[in-house]
């Protein structure tokens, strides 16, 4: 919903209001126009999953235009619609000054303009690029930024903790061997199916790129090659998700639409699932019972040598088209946002982690000391997390083919064509291989 | 720092091999009598009971704990004990109780050179999720009543509240990030290489579930059970960078894959096994052969038997005949990206009943005096008795004898280490 934000009324406005109705009917027939010689901003980003951030991200750009003389908007995209409206205004080379994406745009780094100078703005207040913002917005082939990143959010496992304690995990399923085990087992006995997303959602995306990730099944190496199916990692990590599915899962994992894994694990309908932390705040929310039955850990232990991680849910990165027609002012508005990064933790009820730690220095102790926590230090287990969260596209970078990997949902595509029964895990794997290929390949020759 | 193999003399190493000889304790020398070097590290004792439980481990519940069960039997031999009785230990080390542990068991650390310079205690292993504490509090420091009675001091609480110490963690995530790999036996009795474990919840999809071999109990990874040496992460330690760890949030301070620079972040952890880890915990992570090394007709066989004999030529055979793994890449990308080899760890909720979790705190700086005179060396031997890892045996003997490992000797004193494992062994 597009979201007006129109100049404050100054003197020299109201001199000219007050000279004639016609003069200023078009201004307010016509809201989105500013007055004449008022700059503009216009900017898209991703529908914030805590509602009152994105509230309070349109309070701050008011502000932050009564200050700069410029008239912002703000349109707030649904998440599954991010893709389309990018490619949209990308095709038509206009629409929205700033686009702030929840993954790293890689593939659109042609419509980006260089968002260096705003990392090196910006390092003199909280130091040098960090790795994930680094990793996720480098174009490796021209050494350039093409997205600014400054908030991200981590994916810990969240399960229910009365649940899992029957079958002699209190502290939850810890490896993947006993998510199996203690899943099938929670299935078995209580009816109580696993709950992670495996349909072409966000979450679905994030939680099959991590279990990839997980099992060694990479997409590419960190030189950019393609590596998945290229040993029997892949196929291994598909036929353990088959196993899993099939005994400890349910149909409704096929199904779900976004924020579906949330709502299930919200009715208390499945153990546990892989999300950002906005599933427990909804939770405290609607009912503060059921919140305090839901623990989070941190991801679980991969195999073949991968220690402890997950992907981020999100990573926010902004970008500034090359298009635009109000750069300047884009990218210092881009730049400001990470003077409010302490601000947005709080608003966000702590799902935004700062990319640049300096903005939240105290965020260890907000973790512990989380008024909703129930148990009292439930989120202070998240104080690790930039240490078991590597950027999208890890080992390598967030490259434009990996991102278009990332973006067809080609790797949910893949799980889902094993658990329906359409494929099997070898030809699954050896498909999705050869679409990875091309698109890689395709990347190679775009330069 | 050299490998121990580029430091020893291939004819002393052949002729101790086919001397047959076992390498075994060295009680007639002591650091102090050979080097004069100063003995400040001290040898590994059992910790308190107080200790495991401020960690948030139930003492009672550690199967085999050191100073209380095993005293002989495996590891010991012979008339070996594993662990003796000195008062000296909580004397030293108050968290300590007074037992000493002589089996010092030896491995690879998990740092890729494949140099065989670990050596831990294996006070006890820990088979249900349940020895985990889930409440406990403990005030220490109180003071009341001291000088004449102004003094008072309420204390710190040591403290774990759902199933979390203060710092909010629970001692089964911070052991998760440590991993050991034991390998245990796949030959069966009859000769038959069993390629799975019996535990259906760990078996691999690349090998036939059946025969297997069974880890079904708390003795599944004592010393002869294993085919081959032990592998340890004690490489990760995120607080000091020691793993090349980037610590850094400046890419060009921690390069990255990929970009320029020249050292690659690894191991990427957020607990530092010294310094979280305290009781020196591990999570078994068991890896195993998926195809018999016989297998020359089957598509995994053809894939995989120039890789296990490869290996096995640069690393050498264990007792079952296949190759020794020493590094984390031999097994993870040489073997297991090709589906001959697999790995698993146990059910967190323990209803595989083996070994889920190791007490076996890693020796920090096994040098000047932490391996005592009677401590012996915890190592796999071949069938004819001949240490599988000469390596491992010679290190322990440079540390017992002269409190340094073999490459720091001259090459006066490796001889004379040479010659005093010939004499042990007589």
């Amino acid at each position: 919903m597009p979201t007006q934000v129109p100049k404050k009324v100054s003197r020299r406005d109201f001199n000219r209001l007050a000279a004639g109705a016609a003069a200023v009917a078009p201004f307010f027939l016509f809201p989105d126009r500013a007055p004449a010689g008022q700059k503009k901003l216009k900017i898209a980003k991703w529908a914030h999953f805590v509602p009152q951030y994105d509230s309070w991200f349109e309070s701050m750009a008011v502000e932050w235009g009564r200050q700069h003389d410029t008239k912002v908007t703000v349109d707030e995209i649904p998440v599954e619609k991010i893709s389309a409206a990018a490619a949209a205004e990308i095709k038509a080379a206009k629409g929205h000054d700033v686009f702030m994406f929840p993954w790293a745009p890689a593939e659109y780094y042609q419509s980006a303009i260089d968002h260096t100078e705003i990392y090196q703005q910006v390092a003199s207040k909280y130091g040098s690029i960090p790795q994930l913002a680094h990793r996720s917005t480098l174009n490796l082939k021209n050494k350039t930024h093409f997205a600014f990143a400054d908030f991200w959010a981590p994916s810990p496992l969240q399960f229910r903790q009365d649940y899992w304690a029957k079958v002699g995990l209190p502290l939850g399923p810890g490896h993947y061997g006993s998510l199996y085990s203690g899943g099938k087992q929670l299935r078995d006995e209580f009816g109580i199916p696993c709950g992670l997303a495996f349909t072409p959602t966000l979450e679905g995306n994030i939680t099959l790129h991590t279990m990839l990730y997980a099992f060694r099944a990479w997409i590419l190496d960190a030189g950019g090659e393609v590596m998945f199916n290229k040993s029997v990692f892949a196929v291994s990590a598909l036929q353990y998700l088959q196993k899993l599915y099939k005994e400890s899962g349910t149909p409704e994992q096929l199904s779900w639409e976004a924020g579906g894994n949330v709502r299930s694990m919200l009715a208390g309908k499945t153990s546990c699932t892989t999300n950002a932390i906005s599933l427990l705040r909804a939770a405290e929310k609607q009912d503060p019972a059921v919140a305090a039955k839901i623990w989070i850990q941190p991801p679980l232990l991969g195999t073949n040598g991968v220690g402890v991680t997950a992907l981020p849910h999100i990573t926010n990165c902004s970008v500034v088209w090359n298009f635009s027609q109000n750069q300047d002012n884009a990218k210092k508005f881009v730049a400001d946002l990470i003077d409010s990064s302490r601000t947005a933790y709080t608003t966000s009820l702590g799902f935004n982690f700062p990319i640049y730690p300096k903005t939240v220095p105290d965020l260890i102790v907000r973790l512990t000391k989380d008024p909703q926590a129930d148990p009292a230090l439930k989120y202070t287990l998240l104080k690790d997390a930039l240490h078991w969260t590597p950027n999208l596209g890890v080992p390598g970078f967030a490259t434009p083919a990996y991102m278009e990997v990332f973006n067809s949902f080609l790797v949910p595509k893949m799980v889902q064509s094993v658990l329906k029964g359409e494929s099997s895990p070898e030809d699954a794997a050896a498909a999705a291989a050869a679409a990875i290929e091309r698109i890689a390949d395709k990347w190679k020759q775009i330069g | 720092m050299k490998t121990i193999h580029e430091q020893t003399s291939l004819v002393v190493v052949a002729v101790i091999a086919m001397m047959g000889l076992v390498f075994l304790a060295v009680p007639n020398l002591s650091a102090a009598q050979v080097t004069g070097v100063a003995a400040f590290n001290p040898p590994p004792c059992d910790y308190n009971d107080t200790f495991y439980k401020d960690n948030g481990l139930d003492p009672n519940q550690v199967f085999g704990r050191f100073g209380t069960a095993r005293r002989t039997g495996p590891p010991a031999t012979g008339k070996q004990v594993n662990w003796v009785a000195d008062s000296t230990c909580a004397q030293r080390d108050p968290d300590r109780r007074n037992f000493r542990i002589l089996a010092t068991t030896g491995g690879f650390p998990d740092d890729g050179t494949g140099t065989p310079t670990e050596f831990i205690s294996l006070l006890g292993f820990v088979i249900s999720p349940q020895a985990f504490e889930t409440t406990y509090s403990r005030t220490v420091g109180a003071i009341n009543g001291g000088l004449d009675g102004d003094q008072q001091n309420a204390g710190e609480v040591i403290s774990i509240a759902a199933s979390a110490n203060p710092r909010g963690i629970t001692m089964q995530t911070l052991v998760s990030n440590f991993e050991a790999y034991p390998a245990v036996r796949q030959r069966l009795a009859g000769g038959q290489i069993a390629l799975n474990p019996c535990q259906a919840d760990m078996v691999s999809n690349l090998a036939p579930a059946q025969p297997c071999f069974d880890l079904g109990n708390p003795n599944a990874v004592a010393t002869p059970n294993l085919r081959q040496d032990w592998r340890f992460a004690t490489n990760r330690n995120a607080m000091d960078g020691s793993d090349n760890n980037c610590i850094s949030n400046d890419p060009t301070v921690c390069t990255q894959p990929g970009t320029t620079g020249t050292a690659p972040a690894q191991n990427d952890s957020p607990f530092g096994y010294f310094c979280d880890d305290l009781l020196g915990m591990w999570v078994n992570t068991y890896f195993w052969f998926t195809v018999d090394p016989a297998d020359h007709t089957s598509p995994l066989g053809i894939t995989c038997t120039p890789i296990l004999k490869t290996l096995g030529q640069t690393n050498g055979l264990t007792t079952d005949g296949t190759p020794i793994v020493k590094t984390a890449n031999e097994l993870n990308v040489q073997l297991e990206a090709n589906g001959c080899a697999a790995e698993a760890k146990m059910s967190f909720a323990g209803t595989d009943k083996g070994p889920v979790w190791d007490v076996c705190p890693a020796i920090p700086d096994p040098r000047a005096g932490a391996i005592a005179p009677d401590a012996f060396l915890d190592q796999v031997h071949n069938s004819n008795g001949v240490p599988q890892n000469l390596g491992l045996t010679l290190n322990f003997l440079s540390l017992q004898i002269f409190g340094v490992f073999f490459n720091e000797l001259t090459s006066g004193q490796q001889s004379q280490v040479n010659s005093a494992s010939t004499t042990a062994a007589n």
